[in-house]
């Protein structure tokens, strides 16, 4: 409950920051709808070709896309600019201000800085994933509608483990923005279903890199493709990534000195 | 000549500073393509593995060529550009005696050169894991090569004009975008130009973007008819006589309306 309150206050503190350069939100507003726009452009131009693709119909893509960019963008508004942030304070030596505040560090390294302006970003994803639910037709029975906010859900605990520990390696190697940087190229390859990969790129990005699995499973539960196995299997692996990636930021902190020490 | 020498030799000393940042730049060329081939792979497997003119050794082929060519024809000068202006590190540069464009090419060259081994090992890795066909004449090598140097020199004048922008606002970055997403829908980079349906096909074939990228990689493997590839690389010079011309003109009214940034 506090740390809802605090997120609270964080987001707006964020918020009054970003409405400082109004034109500049305008700006990229209009970015993002172009991209979103282009890459839904791109799959009505493969989809003029047939009518499946590996199994996916045409408003299965366009939910994919959708979700595509939900994932994208809370990326982009919590994680990148939290983690990039944290990155630095370990550099610059003032983690130790943030660590000595009567609240998680964990907590406050991964959610204290939003990119305010991807909340635009994930309100388009959703609409692309209403539109494409509407051409579906209104075959969304209650269980596959929980089964969408559990994986989806899962997906972004996922990124966010994996995010964690990139990282959290700033306590052993202090530039590590490149590691991160990696990830970037392989979000790219998530706007389309991982099942059209060859295999070693569908290995990647369901284990190491799992954004195929962030976009990827949420837009099969919501189409009726995945069984209820499928939502436990991905919920499960989700939980041990995140105590897998709390444990290993205690690793890390245990060995952090700070920068002058 | 001299001048472009010791312009080469000073870029690539401080460029090996950089090996890691060239890893990475290696990594993203080659994602995209591998995204866009295994989709109309997935699609020609359903539709009896041909579509159009395509089979899939034939995809392979295109995005393998349009890896490469997309290595040798891109640049980034919009972003350095405008970058330079906010910084205010544009107005020493001006006062040199020549003109800021040949930095910009030379930096443009020894990276390519850098990383081009990287790049080929890459082109090589998806045509084998492809199967890519090539169904490349001598001929088409002998129209290839000018046609990709003539998109590389495309690319660049646009670029750098998109990046004049900059004489009259910071916000470059609205503008990139916008002209990045036209490219990518109509440069080739999510479809081989012929493949693009109706409309999209010949507004493709007007604009400038296809003649960057699109048309050097399908000559390249070896796609149209010798007629047909002639009038593609008419239709290159065509367009960068206008790139040249449009860059002049932007330049000297940019010039003039420049004032450095804080003054």
């Amino acid at each position: 409950m506090r740390y809802l309150r605090l997120l609270g206050i964080f987001a707006n503190t964020e918020l009054q920051f970003a409405m400082q350069y109004r034109f500049n939100l305008l700006l990229e507003v209009m970015q993002i709808v172009i991209v979103s726009g282009t890459s839904v452009a791109a799959v009505l131009v493969l989809f003029s070709y047939t009518t499946v693709m590996n199994g996916w119909t045409l408003p299965q893509m366009i939910v994919l896309l959708g979700v595509y960019y939900v994932v994208q963008g809370v990326e982009e508004l919590v994680f990148q600019p939290s983690f990039e942030r944290f990155m630095e304070h370990v550099r610059l030596g003032t983690l130790d201000f943030i660590l000595l505040k009567p609240a998680s560090g964990q907590f406050l390294i991964s959610f204290r800085h939003f990119q305010t302006i991807q909340v635009v970003q994930v309100l388009v994803g959703m609409l692309i994933v209403a539109i494409g639910l509407g051409q579906l037709g209104a075959d969304l029975t209650p269980g596959n509608a929980l089964a969408f906010v559990v994986t989806l859900v899962s997906g972004f605990t996922l990124i966010y483990a994996l995010l964690m520990v990139l990282s959290t390696l700033c306590f052993w190697v202090v530039r590590v923005d490149n590691i991160l940087a990696i990830f970037w190229a392989f979000i790219d390859a998530g706007r389309f279903p991982i099942d059209i990969y060859p295999g070693w790129l569908r290995f990647t990005m369901s284990t190491v890199v799992p954004v195929g699995i962030a976009v990827t499973v949420p837009a099969q539960a919501v189409a009726g493709r995945l069984d209820p196995i499928g939502t436990v299997t991905t919920a499960v692996g989700a939980l041990v990534a995140w105590l897998f990636a709390s444990w290993f930021w205690h690793q890390g902190l245990r060995r952090y000195t700070g920068a002058s020490a | 000549m001299r001048i472009y020498r010791a312009l080469l030799v000073a870029q690539f000393q401080s460029m090996m500073q950089y090996r890691l940042q060239m890893f990475l730049y290696v990594f993203f060329s080659f994602i995209r393509p591998i995204i866009f081939l295994a989709a109309w792979s997935a699609v020609a497997a359903f539709q009896g593995g041909r579509i159009g003119s395509f089979d899939e050794p034939a995809f392979a082929a295109y995005f393998v060529t349009l890896t490469l060519v997309t290595h040798i024809t891109m640049a980034w000068n919009s972003f350095e550009f405008e970058y330079q202006v906010r910084q205010g590190q544009l107005s020493p540069l001006l006062l040199r005696p020549l003109h800021p464009i040949h930095y910009a090419i030379a930096t443009n060259v020894v990276w390519k050169l850098f990383t081009s081994v990287a790049v080929v090992a890459v082109a090589i890795f998806l045509a084998v894991t492809f199967h890519a066909r090539f169904d490349t004449q001598p001929w088409h090598i002998a129209l290839g090569i000018p046609s990709v140097l003539l998109g590389a020199a495309l690319y660049f004048t646009f670029d750098y004009a998109l990046a004049t922008v900059a004489f009259w606002t910071t916000r470059v970055h609205a503008a990139t975008t916008l002209y990045n997403r036209i490219a990518f829908i109509f440069a080739g980079q999510i479809a081989p130009l012929s493949l693009l349906p109706g409309p999209l096909q010949t507004i493709a074939y007007i604009l400038p973007f296809g003649y960057m990228l699109g048309v050097p990689a399908d000559i390249l493997r070896g796609g149209p008819s010798f007629e047909q590839a002639v009038m593609l690389v008419a239709g290159q010079v065509v367009w960068l006589v206008i790139a040249l011309v449009l860059f002049r003109v932007l330049w000297r009214a940019g010039l003039r309306a420049y004032s450095a940034v804080g003054a």
